[in-house]
């Protein structure tokens, strides 16, 4: 019977166990040195005590993609969990050897040849040698994850003096490790990572560089010195600039990154006065795919409103009709904060003429009362009450139209509170002046409106 | 009848050569119409004298082979005007001053002086100007260095001095050496009005020596007589490079002395905003000359401009300098939004800071539009 030669690389790669992970073939002698052979020593299972890893467990946690070719089985060229070796000498993972005999072949898929014993002998030695080697792999993983702090540390040195490409890639790393482990945010901030990062920020960054390093600041705790830093005119730009640029997640970390700044008493109206800021914001809000970034974009725009300075800049970009276009779409705590926005913008002269020119204004306010919360209900009826004085005759017959009365009869007759009911009766009343008594009152039929 | 086969034959020869060029040359056209679209088109726009030009020549010397000796060569002529033309105006400024001004002693040059004025300024009003030599460089220093000249050249904004002024002052030994080659800062100095277009092809290398982007620039004339000529370029164009040069709000223009640059800078930014042709193109407006702005805006102020005539200072020293910065690129964004209808909004529209001069800032800026772009094209691809 011809013997089946064993493949042999020529040479032998170093697999080695320094965590580089590939190579083809076992080197011997960092196997004996490493224990995998089954020496005494070379502390094989990381974990220590007697904690049985489960192999199957640690293939799957580790996902490596180079693995030696002698543990992968060749009919699912996967790492193999429990090798048997056939009388041709070949090793095949058992599950998969026995499916391939209930199609009913009795030969070896490798070389082909018929069985002449259809013994199949558990390969013990194998086994060993790929569970061990799983193992040593599994526990400096896990050493590697733990020591988050010096990776940290590593990076942050790195940071220092890399460019280019090797920048970017060190603030991935970093990104990533901040994201998985809370105590490496604590590490960035203790060794001066924030400084040094906003220091990468100016008027030559590019969007790369950019939009990693605020993806780390924006879940760090930053103090009052660092959020100053921040605000300087050239870095808030760059925001602006990736906040109209960038992929969403990108736009959220921005929006949630001014938003903070935002919250520092130093923070100066002139920063977010820009029409680049807000053009950006209303395209996050109106993008129906990402319903996140409409969350942060609604509250930033919701924080925004609060400078006046800014409210008559925010008009001025046709804001309002697009967001009362919005507001059927809308979750119910971004209708909230969407309503608050409009009712604030209502004050202005300039917001309530731009409520009464979008035509579905009227119609998603009624259909908005008493159906989310009392704070929706209170703004939408601010909003009415605004545009209805603005133009008694014209809004109220439009309001009436589309059910205002009933709502209004159901808002006073409900447990809000005394202001809210107040209100709704001084609105109800004005929009009854320019009906009959007996025409009113049909209006106001519940049966229409209310589900 | 073999006669008429054989004639046959030879009308069908004929006509399968004919056919097959024809064919060739559609291939051909079809080959280079592929290839030409895979070219971004970049247009340099602005008014005179607003650092396109200075722009087109970093470009050159960053991305191809910069200029090669013939080439720095064809700019010693250059250079030469450039001083007989400044000293002239300095001269003839300085006389006038002395005429008009209250205080006429100021700008009274010595009687040696005044004899060398007298023969630049006769040379400086030919047609064909001598190449500059040690004798003529030493007579020129010395009128510099006069007084009077120093104090016209303080009120240089009103005379149409050229920036490169004090550069070429400075180094007039270097200059009228027999076996003068200029440098690279020398022609970036350089002045000489553009007349008509001029364009490079050229690709940015990236870090990694791969080519990315194809880009062609164009160059065109900014002052108005020029702009009737750009109309035809407009077709296509990827983006357009406005260069407005900030330092000049206290300045009028070259060929309208009543009309102040910035405005007509203002108005320009506006038209071009609004041609048609330019719907879909991302606009890069380079805020050109900061190092010069830096210096003039804590000495004049931005109200002396009727555009900026609401500005406010709140500090002094650096932080001011950013402050008038961050006005006047607020202005130019409202006026960017002012001037963009509904649909265009979506346009690609990013302001830098640069200084033309400087070929490291150049180089940084011009990275930061290249990436813009091509993130702008994976965008319209739907990759990103």
């Amino acid at each position: 019977m011809p013997m089946f030669q064993p493949s042999k690389r020529d040479g032998v790669v170093v697999a080695g166990f320094d965590g580089s992970g590939d190579g083809q073939v076992l080197d011997l002698d960092t196997a004996v040195r490493d224990g995998v052979l089954g020496g005494g020593g070379g502390g094989i299972i990381g974990a220590g005590g007697g904690e049985k890893l489960d192999l199957k467990k640690m293939i799957e946690e580790l996902d490596l993609p180079e693995i030696p070719s002698v543990f992968i089985c060749p009919i699912s060229l996967e790492p193999m969990q429990d090798p048997i070796t056939l009388c041709t000498g070949q090793t095949y993972e058992r599950s998969n050897i026995l499916k391939w005999f209930n199609l009913g072949h009795y030969t070896c898929p490798t070389t082909m040849q018929e069985l002449w014993d259809d013994s199949i002998t558990p390969n013990r030695t194998l086994y060993h040698l790929i569970y061990t080697w799983f193992s040593q792999k599994y526990s400096l993983m896990k050493k590697k994850s733990e020591d988050v702090q010096g990776r940290v540390s590593e990076l942050i040195q790195t940071l220092k003096k890399a460019k280019g490409q090797a920048r970017i890639q060190a603030l991935k790393e970093l990104r990533q490790v901040v994201a998985v482990h809370a105590i490496a945010m604590k590490t960035v901030v203790d060794e001066g990572g924030v400084s040094l990062i906003s220091s990468l920020l100016g008027p030559f960054t590019s969007h790369a560089v950019g939009s990693e390093a605020i993806a780390i600041l924006v879940n760090l705790e930053l103090d009052s010195e660092s959020k100053t830093n921040l605000m300087l005119p050239t870095k808030i730009s760059l925001m602006v600039d990736m906040l109209n640029e960038g992929s969403v997640e990108t736009k959220i970390n921005c929006t949630r990154l001014i938003e903070k700044l935002m919250e520092e008493k130093e923070f100066r109206s002139e920063s977010i006065s820009s029409h680049r800021l807000l053009l950006g914001l209303m395209r996050l809000v109106k993008d129906k795919r990402h319903s996140s970034g409409i969350l942060s974009g609604l509250s930033l725009l919701r924080s925004i409103c609060l400078h006046k300075q800014v409210t008559s800049l925010i008009v001025s970009i046709g804001a309002i009709p697009q967001l009362v276009e919005l507001l059927p779409a809308l979750e119910p705590d971004c209708l909230e904060l969407a309503l608050f926005i409009l009712d604030t913008l209502s004050s202005l002269p300039g917001g309530k003429a731009a409520l009464k020119d979008c035509g579905n204004t009227i119609p998603n306010m009624v259909k908005l009362l008493m159906r989310v919360s009392e704070s929706c209900t209170q703004y939408a009826l601010s909003i009415l009450w605004g545009v209805c004085e603005l133009a008694p005759q014209e809004c109220s017959s439009v309001a009436v139209e589309a059910g205002l009365a009933a709502k209004l009869l159901l808002v006073i007759q409900s447990g809000c509170n005394p202001v809210l009911k107040q209100k709704s009766s001084e609105l109800l009343k004005l929009c009854s002046l320019n009906y009959t008594d007996t025409i009113f009152i049909s209006k106001c039929k519940l049966t229409r409106t209310i589900q | 009848m073999g006669l008429l086969c054989s004639k046959n034959r030879h009308y069908a020869e004929a006509d399968i050569e004919e056919n097959a060029q024809a064919a060739e040359i559609e291939r051909r056209i079809e080959q280079e119409t592929k290839a030409e679209k895979h070219i971004q088109k970049l247009l340099l726009l602005g008014a005179g004298e607003s650092g396109k030009s200075t722009i087109f020549k970093q470009i050159k010397l960053l991305f191809q082979t910069g200029f090669d000796e013939a080439e720095l060569k064809s700019y010693v002529s250059v250079i030469d005007a450039n001083i007989y033309q400044t000293i002239k105006i300095l001269y003839d400024g300085s006389k006038e001053f002395a005429h008009n001004d209250v205080n006429s002693s100021k700008y009274v040059l010595s009687s040696e002086n005044k004899v060398i004025g007298e023969k630049l300024s006769e040379i400086g009003s030919r047609l064909d100007y001598p190449r500059l030599n040690r004798e003529l460089a030493e007579e020129i220093g010395e009128l510099w260095k006069d007084s009077a000249i120093q104090e016209t050249y303080a009120r240089g904004i009103e005379l149409q001095v050229p920036d490169c002024t004090h550069y070429f002052m400075e180094n007039l030994q270097r200059l009228s050496d027999a076996n003068y080659v200029p440098t690279k800062e020398d022609v970036l100095y350089a002045r000489v009005r553009t007349t008509g277009v001029v364009e490079i092809q050229f690709s940015p290398v990236g870090e990694n020596k791969k080519s990315g982007e194809v880009y062609r620039l164009f160059d065109v004339g900014g002052q108005r007589n020029e702009r009737r000529k750009w109309i035809h370029l407009f077709e296509g164009v990827t983006a357009v490079i406005f260069c407005a040069a900030i330092n000049e709000y206290d300045q009028t223009l070259f060929e309208d002395e009543q009309k102040n640059r910035m405005m007509e800078t203002k108005e320009l930014f506006d038209w071009v905003l609004k041609q048609p042709c330019f719907e879909k193109t991302s606009f890069m407006l380079f805020l050109n000359k900061f190092d010069i702005f830096e210096k003039k805006v804590l000495k004049v102020p931005l109200n002396v401009c009727e555009w900026f005539k609401d500005y406010q200072p709140v500090s002094a020293g650096k932080q001011e300098i950013e402050h008038a910065f961050e006005f006047i690129k607020k202005k130019f964004e409202e006026l960017y939004f002012q001037s963009t209808a509904p649909d265009r909004v979506d346009r690609v529209f990013k302001v830098y800071r640069t200084t033309a001069l400087d070929q490291k800032v150049v180089k940084k800026t011009f990275k930061l539009v290249d990436e813009t772009l091509r993130r702008r094209n994976l965008l319209e691809a739907g990759l990103l």
